[in-house]
């Protein structure tokens, strides 16, 4: 009942937050001297990054947990929050993507940093199919904690990895110096923002899950 | 040591295992070979661009045909539950996991020393043998974070119902940092390049140990039921 | 002094309910014979008891505390529905890598005894995958005669053996218990389960309907909740 009230809570807070933060980037913030309106999407796009990380950190927090505790509950935090991460890591390639046309002229730009992040989505959709091919709940909460884990710990890999191949190959450099004090509030409001949305999805979620599966228990104890 | 002892007993398993059965090793070379042909095809390979091409093509096929092969060893365990046999012994899971790591290495260094001196015959490109002693580094470094991850990934994979064809999902992008590393350093050993090869060196051995440690740890979890 | 004790135990596959408040104990030397129909539980039941699977409910003791699988495992044999054999290997081989693992001596003659009791020594050098399921099932046995472990657990030990051989592997059986050691089965022949058996469980839609000592358990018992269940096992 106590975790209703949160969701509820939040969900109320996001309908204020959501239309405030829009109306911050695309009213309130300056327009970049360089780059133009374009820059604004820049603003969602290092929200939804820090969304998606924050998401398969719990990830990787609940799958160590579950391999520590053997409860399935933990199994579906970890799940719940793979799909959050892998819907905002889907958010940020898309978000870099529109970036990059404009700015430099091509749909797709090999920077260290949305390299890692197409990695990393690959890695959490792996993680999926896995778990659709696994019947035994067990099974599956087991050995996809085992790549919840392996997957993470590849983050700091791939980007240093990646950083260092790219300062080989130079191809195209970001450009723009610091933000101002109004872009620096903006973008951290925005922060804040998907912090909470992200909190409120993975509640929301994590709920409707446990709820389903006691169902689908209760269902087939109705059926024996 | 009773953990290297164990290990080598999975080792020496295997090895009459690819005696008898032929299923693994045999299946990577041919493989490799066929991809060979295929890429001669693709990139129209001359005298002119093999230095340049050489690293990109030997990775690629490093990468897929030992992911394939790693498969086919797991399957091996998996077949009658063959690897019960291991867990229902006084082998703990991490010597059952060095065993099958040192297995795989062998095997998929044995399939890349064949792939090297057939691209140096195929594409008349002598001059990669003679710089064994300088690529030999780069090989060991990169096979052994292949064989790390592969032996626990594909152990899991072969659990699912998609088996084997699950493989390459999880693996590559998890070694990218691997392919990534080697693929840039035989190409600046290869062609000479500027900077030499130490970073990228450096970066595959730290691959290496985090996924020793981590793997020794999860290995466990998945000869479970 | 109990070897394995469950308390409480029950396993929860996605969302169907395998087993549920199995209370029970296995002491050194004893032998436990679980009847039970098909999908009745017996081999999940089995599967925790070695310490291959985890239950998800209550708790598991091994020497009277939790054990971690490093304890128990090389104290058990288990030998479920698959017969743990490498199929490319020949016979002989499969066992000099159990030996191998078991850190016993494989030149001396116990290979030649375990295989010539089970009938195997004639094809030693042949690859598993020319046996018979029957031969595949007794050189899985046969495994289990030279690493002498404390906890023999055989799911259907007798399934996919014909009579002749079945009553060679029950005489086999009978061996591993006058060495003391523990027994647990599963299987659904009632003759034989109840012939190996000193104390007697059924288990049906993942309960245990009794655990008994074997003189308060009737033969007749056993075959009337078969046929209850509607199971033709005769
Ligand atoms: N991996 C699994 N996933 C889902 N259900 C399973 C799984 N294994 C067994 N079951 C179900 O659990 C019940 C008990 O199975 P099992 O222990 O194999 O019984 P038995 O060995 O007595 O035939 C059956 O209804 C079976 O369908
Ligand atoms: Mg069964």
């Amino acid at each position: 009942m106590k975790t209703n009230r949160i969701i509820i809570f939040l969900f109320l807070s996001l309908l204020i937050l959501m239309p405030l933060d829009f109306f911050l980037i695309f009213r309130v913030a300056p327009t970049e001297r360089v780059m133009g309106d374009v820059q604004r999407i820049f603003y969602l796009h290092i929200s939804l990054a820090m969304a998606a990380f924050l998401s398969l950190t719990v990830v990787f927090i609940s799958s160590i947990i579950f391999l520590w505790k053997k409860d399935l509950k933990w199994d579906t935090a970890a799940s719940v929050s793979a799909e959050i991460g892998v819907l905002f890591a889907t958010l940020v390639l898309i978000t870099g993507s529109l970036w990059a046309r404009p700015i430099w002229n091509v749909w797709w730009t090999w920077d260290p940093r949305l390299l890692t992040v197409l990695i990393l989505w690959f890695i959490y959709i792996g993680y999926f199919l896995l778990r659709g091919g696994i019947a035994d709940r067990f099974r599956k909460a087991q050995y996809s904690a085992v790549i919840g884990i392996i997957g993470y710990v590849d983050i700091p890999v791939v980007r240093y990895a990646t950083k260092w191949w790219k300062s080989i190959h130079p191809l195209l450099t970001k450009q723009g110096g610091g933000l101002d004090p109004v872009m620096k509030k903006v973008m951290f409001f925005s922060m804040a923002t998907f912090f909470v949305l992200t909190v409120f999805l993975f509640l929301f979620r994590f709920r409707l899950a446990r709820m389903e599966e006691r169902l689908l228990i209760l269902k087939k104890r109705m059926e024996d | 040591m009773k953990f290297m002892h164990d290990a080598v007993s999975i080792l020496r398993k295997d090895i009459l295992l690819e005696i008898r059965g032929k299923e693994s090793l045999s299946l990577m070379l041919f493989l490799s070979l066929l991809f060979l042909v295929i890429f001669n095809f693709a990139l129209d390979i001359d005298k002119e661009n093999v230095s340049l091409l050489a690293s990109g093509i030997l990775w690629v096929i490093f990468s897929f045909t030992g992911i394939l092969g790693m498969g086919r060893t797991s399957m091996s365990e998996r077949d009658e539950e063959a690897y019960l046999s291991i867990v229902f012994s006084p082998v703990s899971a991490e010597s059952f996991y060095a065993g099958k790591v040192l297995s795989n290495l062998l095997f998929l260094l044995l399939m890349e020393a064949f792939t090297l001196v057939f691209f140096a015959v195929l594409f008349d490109f002598e001059k990669i043998i003679g710089m064994l002693p300088q690529l030999l580094p780069v090989l060991l470094l990169g096979t052994l974070g292949f064989a790390l991850v592969g032996t626990l990934f594909s152990f899991l994979a072969t659990a699912s119902r998609y088996g084997e064809v699950l493989l390459p999902f999880l693996y590559l992008p998890v070694v990218v940092p691997v392919i990534l590393g080697g693929v840039s350093s035989m190409d600046i050993i290869l062609n000479g390049k500027p900077g030499g090869p130490g970073r990228w060196l450096q970066i595959m051995a730290v691959f290496d140990m985090l996924y020793l440690s981590i793997s020794l740890l999860l290995f466990r979890y998945i000869i479970e039921d | 002094m109990n070897i394995i004790e469950l308390r409480g135990v029950g396993k929860q596959y996605h969302s169907k309910t395998a087993l549920s408040g199995i209370d029970m104990s296995i002491g050194e030397g004893d032998s436990v014979t679980v009847f039970g129909p098909n999908g009745a539980g017996k081999t999940t039941l089995l599967k925790i008891i070695s310490g291959l699977m985890q239950a998800t409910r209550g708790k598991t003791f091994y020497n009277n505390k939790v054990y971690s699988e490093s304890d128990i495992k090389k104290e058990v044999f288990y030998l479920g529905h698959k017969t743990a054999l490498y199929n490319a290997l020949t016979v002989q081989e499969n066992m000099n890598f159990i030996c191998r693992l078991f850190s016993l001596d494989h030149r001396g003659k116990s290979i030649e005894n375990a295989l010539r009791d089970h009938g195997l020594w004639e094809r030693r050098m042949d690859p598993v995958n020319e046996l018979s399921q029957g031969m595949k099932k007794r050189l899985a046995l046969a495994k289990g005669f030279i690493t002498n472990p404390e906890v023999f657990i055989l799911d259907e030990p007798f399934t996919g053996l014909d009579l002749g051989w079945r009553s060679s592997v029950l005489s086999k059986i009978k061996n591993i218990r006058k060495r003391g050691k523990s027994v647990v089965i599963s299987t659904h022949l009632v003759e034989e389960g109840y012939a190996l058996a000193d104390r007697v469980a059924f288990l049906h839609k993942g309960k245990l309907l009794f655990i008994k000592k074997k003189e308060e358990a009737e033969i007749g018992e056993i075959y009337s909740l078969f046929d209850s269940l509607g199971e033709n096992i005769r």
